[in-house]
């Protein structure tokens, strides 16, 4: 509080609104603190503690200083150093997802916006592609499982067909596996990204479209010299948002593939990795190692995105 | 366009029928397909029939508001449980006692998920209210360990279980800790058998009768040997990689892990690899999981599978779609004990410490073991195999009973055969998620998809994860 304040008050005709300012965002920080803030210090705290159940006894807590992280990053006999694989498959999950989620998105919003095209019946189609994004990430998972298991539809479809004589393990082959779950969180998310993106283009001043047609820009030329610089930000802010959520990715792996990740772990996320200590052992110590360096890979990730961010400002 | 459009409609037929292909089976699972629960529709099923109980309990809580309770114990009776199985007898033969409201609380038990829930209420016992009380819970030989050797389940003798005369031995040993304190009792016996389909055997052995077919199918050299014949008539010998996994990992001679907590395999469990190796290589069996529906189609009347393994609890939950009435196979089946005779499974009822109806959870567990009458209408109308060896012994002599799913046969003197071979040794706490863990990884190397040792060093990694206090070969 400044004098300029103080003299005010005094004088009594000044009102501080500041204070008002403070008071509205409290909410916010104590719930951060609370919820986010303290838990987060809790978590890395935890990680460098033996802390388990082992059946119905519990393990420590102990402190172990940095032997859980050296754990995590030993290598097992085949050679492997399972965090950083488990890593490697989340980010290619997530690319596998992503790229195709927002190139679509990015041609939707651009057609649903277009003035000339003026598309009929624009808020069902909405609806519609945002509808999957409805659905219980489980229930859509185990659907899946159904339709595309040995004694499934696909398979049935398939052989009935003729182009195949025995069923296709869907769930013994790397790709197809992450084809599947890549393809689950493309429909999930795509019509979210359209929705967001949308919104961007219709931001755009319509003049600026409309003066590079009178220039003589074609349909392409306006996209990349026009669309996509102005909906940078909007674009940014969507990748980032993606790329937390992907880090994140747990539900749709989790159920398709029973928890295990198969085949031999490839499509195991860092979260299910973290989820494995916890479920039956109640592991911390581990977990909350696991987390500590999801949470540097996150902070690591989205500074690279911000710097990018701020450079093309 | 017109290529679009049919794209478009084999598409969306697609996705109709496995939209009914999902409700199917949604809809039959939580009446009968208890044992199978270890699939998809789990999650589901224990969602349904969380607000299922829920339900129930609100509606049965406020009838009971008028009702006296008759003693000072609690009015709600907690039943943790992993299916439907006991749940069922239990409402047929077990008559509650007026004034007490009975609240199921049951969990699947893939993944360890009903051990987890079910900790969280033992840990948690002490403090909660009397009527959220754990009163009486279920466990499988896989972790009964686990719980009898913990101070979170009671003696009950002091309730007023004192009779075991009936029962089989192994089922009150496997109750009891490591000083002879008995926690509980079994209301099932589960030697495991050999069940094979009639008209296959038929085919395959020339014969159908079960004294017959035992004598050559009495060693595992002989199975394998009577694989290949299976396989040259166009049949599978089982369906399932897994399917003769139980008649190994039960007469181990040696745990899980030794004393200072290392994992070991034992030879059975190794034996039990080559031998599905042997058996993948040649296309003698599936790579299907134990209860994958893969598995489990085999048993509708074009099955070409000749072999399934189980105890009694297994034809009644499992084989289901042998007793399916238009595609089944109902009646072409016998049991015998097979190349290997073991157990597999068993509902265990124990009494948690701190239950506030301990009359009741002793009346259960009498009402179970001692009963004659109920006991003798588990085997009769449920085909079950009880824990009463003077019931048990009663149908297996009596000359006019005979079970029409097996053809007539009477079940019950084979199992009564197998009981008397039964061990309960070699158990440790992990065993469940071993067992799950093991096959799943094996599951992946049997279909191709990994070498051997990677298949196993992720199983070491699973171990790692799910029981730090294990250590793994390195």
């Amino acid at each position: 509080m400044n004098k300029l304040d103080e003299r005010k008050r005094s004088g009594g005709k000044g009102v501080s609104y500041a204070k008002w300012g403070y008071i509205f965002i409290a909410p916010f920080f104590i719930a951060y603190i609370t919820c986010t803030f303290i838990p987060q210090l809790l978590t890395i705290y935890n990680s460098f503690f033996m802390n388990y159940r082992d059946g119905l006894t519990q393990v420590g807590p102990k402190f172990v200083g940095l032997a859980n992280y050296v754990k995590l990053f030993s290598r097992d006999n085949t050679g492997n150093i399972g965090i950083l694989k488990y890593f490697g498959n989340t980010m290619i999950l997530w690319l596998m997802g992503a790229i195709p989620q927002i190139i679509v998105a990015l041609l939707l919003a651009v057609i649903f916006t277009n003035y000339r095209l003026r598309i009929k019946g624009q808020s069902f189609f909405k609806a519609v592609i945002y509808m999957p994004n409805l659905i219980m990430a489980s229930a859509f998972s185990m659907l899946f499982f159904t339709i595309f298991s040995n004694v499934g539809p696909i398979n049935q479809l398939l052989q009935q067909a003729g182009f195949l004589d025995k069923p296709f393990d869907f769930f013994s082959k790397t790709i197809s596996v992450r084809t599947l779950i890549a393809f689950m969180n493309f429909l999930m998310w795509f019509g979210n990204t359209t929705i967001v993106l949308m919104a961007g283009i219709m931001g755009i001043d319509q003049a600026l479209f409309e003066a590079a047609e009178i220039d003589g820009a074609n349909a392409l030329n306006v996209f990349f010299r026009v669309t996509l610089p102005l909906l940078t930000p909007i674009l940014v802010y969507v990748i980032i948002t993606a790329l937390i959520g992907g880090l994140q990715m747990f539900d749709v792996p989790q159920i398709l593939t029973l928890g295990q990740g198969m085949p031999d772990r490839t499509s195991m996320t860092m979260v299910m990795y973290l989820n494995n200590f916890l479920t039956t052992s109640k592991n911390y110590g581990m977990a909350g190692a696991v987390s500590v360096v999801l949470f540097i890979i996150s902070g690591l990730l989205s500074l690279v995105v911000y710097r990018t961010l701020s450079r093309q400002r | 366009m017109k290529k679009l459009l049919v794209n478009l409609l084999a598409v969306s037929m697609v996705f109709s029928l496995a939209a009914c292909g999902g409700n199917d089976s949604k809809d039959k699972d939580p009446v009968d397909d208890t044992k199978q629960e270890e699939k998809e529709t789990e999650k589901e099923t224990e969602k349904e029939t969380e607000k299922e109980t829920e339900k129930e309990t609100e509606k049965e809580t406020e009838k009971e508001t008028d009702a006296e309770v008759q003693n000072d114990e609690g009015s709600v009776f907690n039943i943790y449980a992993w299916n439907e199985e006991f749940k069922g007898f239990f409402e047929e033969y077990y008559e509650v006692p007026e004034g007490i409201t009975v609240n199921w609380i049951i969990t699947p038990s893939q993944d360890g998920a009903y051990q987890q829930k079910l900790d969280e209420a033992l840990l948690n016992q002490e403090t909660a209210a009397d009527d959220d009380k754990v009163d009486l819970f279920l466990a499988e030989a896989d972790y009964i360990l686990k719980y009898t050797n913990s101070e979170y389940t009671q003696d009950v003798a002091p309730l007023g279980v004192t009779d075991f005369s009936t029962a089989y031995e192994y089922t009150v040993q496997a109750a009891s800790d490591d000083n002879g304190v008995t926690k509980g009792v079994s209301f099932q016996c589960c030697p495991s058998a050999l069940i094979y389909r009639r008209s296959i055997a038929q085919d395959v052995l020339g014969t159908d009768d079960p004294a017959e077919v035992q004598e050559k199918l009495d060693s595992w050299d002989k199975f394998e040997q009577v694989a290949g014949d299976a396989k040259d008539k166009g049949y599978l010998m089982t369906a399932s990689f897994a399917e003769t996994y139980r008649a190994f990992s039960n007469n181990v001679t040696s745990p899980w892990v030794d004393e200072e907590n290392n994992l070991q395999f034992d030879q059975q469990i190794l034996d039990w690899i080559d031998q599905t190796e042997e058996f993948i290589e040649n296309d003698y069996t599936l790579t299907a999981g134990i209860w994958d529906d893969e598995k489990n189609n085999q048993m509708f009347e074009d099955g070409k599978t000749m072999c399934f393994f189980g105890p009694a609890w297994y034809y009644n939950f499992s084989m289901e779609n042998a007793m399916d009435p238009e595609k089944g196979s109902y009646g072409d089946w016998a049991i015998i004990e097979g190349p290997q005779a073991h157990f597999w499974g068993g509902t265990w009822l124990l009494a948690p410490a701190g239950t506030d109806n301990p009359t009741m959870v002793a009346d259960v567990m009498n009402t179970f073991i001692n009963d004659e009458d109920v006991c003798s209408k588990l085997v009769s109308e449920q085909m079950q195999f009880s824990n009463n060896q003077v019931v048990n012994q009663k149908f297996g002599e009596d000359p006019e009973y005979g079970n029409e799913f097996l053809g007539g046969q009477n079940d019950t003197a084979v199992f009564v055969d197998l009981a008397k071979n039964i061990k309960f040794e070699n158990q440790t706490i992990y065993d469940q998620l071993l067992n799950e863990g093991l096959q799943t990884a094996m599951q992946e190397y049997f279909r191709g998809s990994v070498d051997k040792d990677t298949a196993l060093q992720n199983f070491y990694n699973y171990v790692n994860e799910t029981y730090p206090a294990i250590n793994t070969p390195s």
